[in-house]
């Protein structure tokens, strides 16, 4: 296979990838938006925590990779406040997740 | 960079086909992909590649786990791997060096540099 060693090329094709990955993004996000509404009511299950904190997890890892640093850092952020053994924290998830659902253009 | 074959194991969609996209695009290479340990190593008992890039955290058989299991075949033992990870914390990432693997990279990597940072961790460049 011939090296394009195209910036442009492979940034054209990078945002095709995005593209084609919205539809699972956004799932990702519905996801963390359900567990922090169910944070905020109180209702908040282990089951629905961990599944929230292993879509954190895959966020963090590709956001960054599409150009979206911040997507990143905010996934991370989230990650990291769920896989804390403490409480969890509902007007701080709350306010993560909008913040990160504001930093994607989904 | 000369032409080299490098086996990509992910469970993520979009993490393996960036990644690949990166490595074909940027450097020219040729490139193969599973989305398990279980496949990865089918494939690299297969093909031979001349490196492998895994992915930390995958569920049944998780990277470090493949890893070890690959070392205890001698024809994939001297396959260099370069593990992938989005774990950021000291911790996590002297337990991944610890394994014996050649390098660890950080997601999210950059698509543009990813060659370049496999080339000097493996010695290519």
């Amino acid at each position: 296979m011939s090296s394009t060693k195209d910036p442009e090329a492979t940034r054209k094709l990078l945002a095709s990838l995005w593209e084609r990955s919205l539809p699972v993004l956004r799932e990702r996000c519905a996801l963390l938006e359900r567990a922090a509404a169910a944070a905020q009511a109180g209702i908040l299950t282990p089951e629905l925590r961990a599944e929230a904190t292993a879509i954190a997890h895959k966020l963090s890892g590709s956001l960054g990779m599409f150009g979206y640093p911040e997507g990143t850092d905010l996934a991370r952020r989230i990650e990291e406040h769920l896989e804390d053994d403490g409480p969890v924290d509902p007007p701080r998830l709350t306010q993560d997740v909008a913040a990160l659902q504001i930093a994607l253009p989904l | 960079m000369p032409t080299r074959h490098i086996l990509i194991i992910d469970d993520e969609d979009d993490i393996r086909e960036v990644a690949a996209l990166s490595l074909e695009s940027v450097a020219g290479w040729q490139v193969t992909t599973a989305s398990s340990g279980a496949e990865g190593m089918r494939l690299a008992a297969a093909e031979v590649p001349d490196a492998i890039l895994m992915d930390v955290m995958m569920p049944a058989m998780d990277g470090p786990t493949t890893f070890r299991e690959m070392q205890k075949l001698p024809e994939l033992a001297r396959i260099p791997v370069i593990l992938l990870t989005a774990k950021v914390q000291g911790v996590d990432q002297r337990r991944f060096a610890g394994l014996g693997v050649t390098a660890v990279l950080f997601k999210p990597f950059d698509p543009l540099t990813l060659a370049e940072q496999m080339s000097e961790a493996l010695g290519w460049s």
